[in-house]
């Protein structure tokens, strides 16, 4: 029976796992991820879940078994945060080349030594090479339903790639926010059963991909992959909705955007903060929107371009840092190559806030959108690249 | 039956094929068709790294690796879906050579061993990295010559063998292609035990070793006729040794091979007095419990 109760991130994301019917989870506990893997242990020990729940030794080895179990033919998750996901690194670049849907749970932490526990999106979005989709979400419900989502995506034959779903280490992990948990049957009726066509280790039935040795084909066939994940989002976005009555708008959300002649966009728990500010200012008039970044990889570049031909001055909420890029952050250098082919390119702002997992605040929020109207107003940047919190904004709120 | 079809039936049984990419000369493949025989096609074989994947990707029974550093994780991973599926028919078996083994993935194995996952961990040991062109492992023997020893290794192999046995797993075995009987008897065993088993194989290795790869079998059965090379088995902490022969000087094994051809007097000396020590050790503690 579905029921609904106030629900740390965590504890979502363990609903999510036990409701997909996971079968092998391997996993390393670290801060903030920890509660998660904690849950599913009590989940599974209380014999309301089962699975074959492994206490690996590191990161490394909890990705590597995850691949392993992935490929013997059961569904996996796994999950880590900051330094481990670093760790893991080299066993991350695997399953997008042995197309393996695995799932696994980033709780955004802030690498070290410039970090702390708290979360800004350096860990995942390291990792935008490597091949696997990502997912950022901005609450426990989120999470929840993402994780169910993540595995109808990756096992779907026309993608067949790992998804990391992110939220924001305390912000989502330990806030508690209300959560809707789902019918046990009417997520199976959603999700059914994992199979790999590709894969059989078992020894009356066994079978591999074979790249063979054209390595550029073998890759191009992932980008393709990563290609066709975008409509498969958007199409397990909708088809979610229409059995649970909750969706997310696929890749980009567009909030309060009617009329709006600049937005701000945003990735993760900021955006709770965000939609506050924005409705503040709706209030007074301003025709600025807010867009939420869902899904970084596959990058959204069609959908943003057909946004910008709306919005004429665009600010990108950065909670990253790529020192010596071509400017600024990691989501606003994408987002300018993706707006790059348009004849009326719109204005491109980029501001770092919340870095090391400071708090995003009202006030550093309201400070950006009216930087980015000003720049509208104005018609040309003052600064391309702001760093917020060097700025002095006056009390906290 | 004439000479032809005998080999005919037997490598149509066989479950490694011919024309792997290993060396001349190579124990890699004698091993795989030997253990097959004991581990029949019921077998998910799993690993990777260069010298031991040279014969894996010639055996007949399901593989999967991922790559060098990843040692009985993967193999972690396929027991607990095979553990998922209830299937219980299927012998999970991790493949690692010595370098793999004893440095760069020796907390996986480690930490395999204390999870006591269900898999068979075999080392197949030629005491150095060969494929990359012969260098220093934690495996490779002191005074022994690699191109990143280039004096000899002024420090002792690492005792992996006894290094699991401490971890209080049910199987851990010692055992070489030149004792074939043997070998098979403790992968059946091993086969037939439920947790994690460890069997630490030597691998002749005519390349790295500098011998002529005709002499492969009997360098290694010299090893074990030396000591240098015991052959044991620790079942449920108990020892026991499965060979015992009259001890040869060690100064045989060592002059068969290249690598050692610049050892001294003195130095052989001294390897021979470990050896000795350690054979007194082995015979003190024969059919005795190692764990204290």
């Amino acid at each position: 029976m579905s029921f609904t109760r106030m629900m740390e991130g965590n504890e979502a994301a363990a609903w999510g796992v036990k409701l997909s019917r996971v079968e092998v989870i391997p996993v390393y506990p670290i801060t903030p991820q920890t509660e998660l893997i904690s849950a599913i242990a009590s989940m599974i020990a209380s014999g309301e879940m089962k699975a074959q729940y492994i206490k690996v030794e590191g990161e490394h080895t909890a990705m590597a078994a995850a691949i392993g179990a992935s490929a013997a033919g059961a569904r996996v998750f796994t999950s880590s945060a900051a330094q481990g996901i670093v760790y893991m690194e080299e066993a991350l670049w695997m399953p997008p080349g042995m197309r393996l849907p695995i799932v696994m749970c980033i709780v955004n932490r802030a690498l070290a030594p410039l970090g702390g526990l708290r979360p800004d999106h350096n860990d995942s979005l390291l990792q935008r090479d490597t091949g696997w989709i990502q997912l950022y979400c901005e609450n426990s419900q989120e999470v929840l339903d993402t994780i169910i989502q993540a595995y109808r995506i990756g096992e779907d034959k026309r993608v067949y790639l790992p998804v990391a779903v992110c939220y924001d280490g305390y912000f989502v992990s330990a806030t508690a926010t209300p959560v809707t948990v789902p019918d046990q049957e009417e997520v199976d009726r959603f999700l059914p059963p994992y199979k790999h066509e590709l894969y059989s280790l078992m020894p009356e039935d066994y079978r591999r991909p074979q790249w063979g040795t054209n390595i550029a084909k073998a890759r191009y066939e992932v980008q393709k992959a990563m290609e066709r994940a975008k409509w498969v989002i958007e199409e397990v976005d909708s088809g979610y909705k229409a059995s649970f009555g909750r969706g997310y708008d696929g890749l980009l959300e567009e909030y309060s955007c009617e009329d709006a002649e600049a937005v701000l966009i945003t990735m993760g728990s900021m955006t709770g903060t965000a939609r506050d500010v924005i409705d503040e200012m709706r209030g007074e008039g301003k025709r600025i929107g807010l867009v939420k970044m869902r899904c970084f990889r596959p990058f959204p570049s069609e959908e943003l371009r057909e946004m910008a031909k709306r919005y004429h001055a665009i600010g990108v909420v950065d909670r990253n840092t790529s020192y010596g890029s071509a400017g600024g952050g990691i989501i606003a250098v994408e987002a300018a190559r993706a707006l790059y082919p348009l004849d009326d390119r719109p204005l491109l702002l980029d501001f770092h806030v919340g870095l090391g997992g400071s708090d995003v605040t009202m006030r550093q929020i309201r400070y950006m959108a009216d930087r980015v109207l000003e720049a509208l107003d104005r018609g040309r940047i003052e600064e391309e690249v702001e760093w917020v919190e060097l700025i002095d904004l006056g009390e906290v709120m | 039956m004439d000479k032809e079809k005998i080999f005919e039936e037997h490598y149509k049984r066989s479950l490694i094929r011919a024309g792997t990419a290993c060396c001349p000369g190579c124990g890699g493949p004698l091993f795989w068709r030997m253990a097959l025989e004991a581990l029949g096609p019921r077998t998910i074989v799993y690993g990777d790294g260069p010298c031991a994947y040279c014969a894996i990707r010639n055996i007949l029974v399901p593989t999967f690796g991922i790559h060098f550093s990843f040692v009985a994780d993967g193999a972690t991973g396929i027991a607990a879906a095979l553990a998922a599926k209830g299937r219980n028919d299927i012998t999970v078996v991790s493949s690692a050579g010595d370098g793999a083994t004893a440095d760069i993935s020796f907390n996986k194995v480690s930490a395999a061993a204390e999870r006591n996952e269900n898999i068979i961990q075999i080392c197949i040991d030629n005491e150095a990295y060969m494929n990359t062109g012969i260098q220093k492992s934690g495996l490779t023997p002191f005074g022994a010559w690699t191109t990143t020893t280039p004096r000899g290794k002024e420090t002792p192999k690492k005792r992996i063998p006894m290094i699991l046995a401490q971890h209080r797993i049910p199987y851990v075995a010692t055992v070489s292609v030149a004792y074939p009987a043997d070998l098979k008897a403790k992968i059946a065993k091993a086969k037939g035990i439920r947790g994690f088993k460890y069997i630490h194989s030597v691998i002749p290795c005519p390349t790295g070793w500098r011998f002529d790869p005709a002499k492969s079998v009997e360098v290694v059965r010299l090893g074990v006729q030396t000591w240098a090379w015991p052959l044991y088995e620790v079942e449920n902490g108990i020892m026991r040794l499965t060979v015992k022969p009259k001890a040869r000087p060690i100064e045989e094994y060592l002059m068969a091979q290249g690598r050692f051809r610049h050892l001294t007097r003195e130095e052989i000396e001294l390897i021979q007095r470990e050896v000795d020590e350690e054979r007194q050790r082995l015979l003190e503690y024969d059919g005795k419990s190692i764990i204290h």
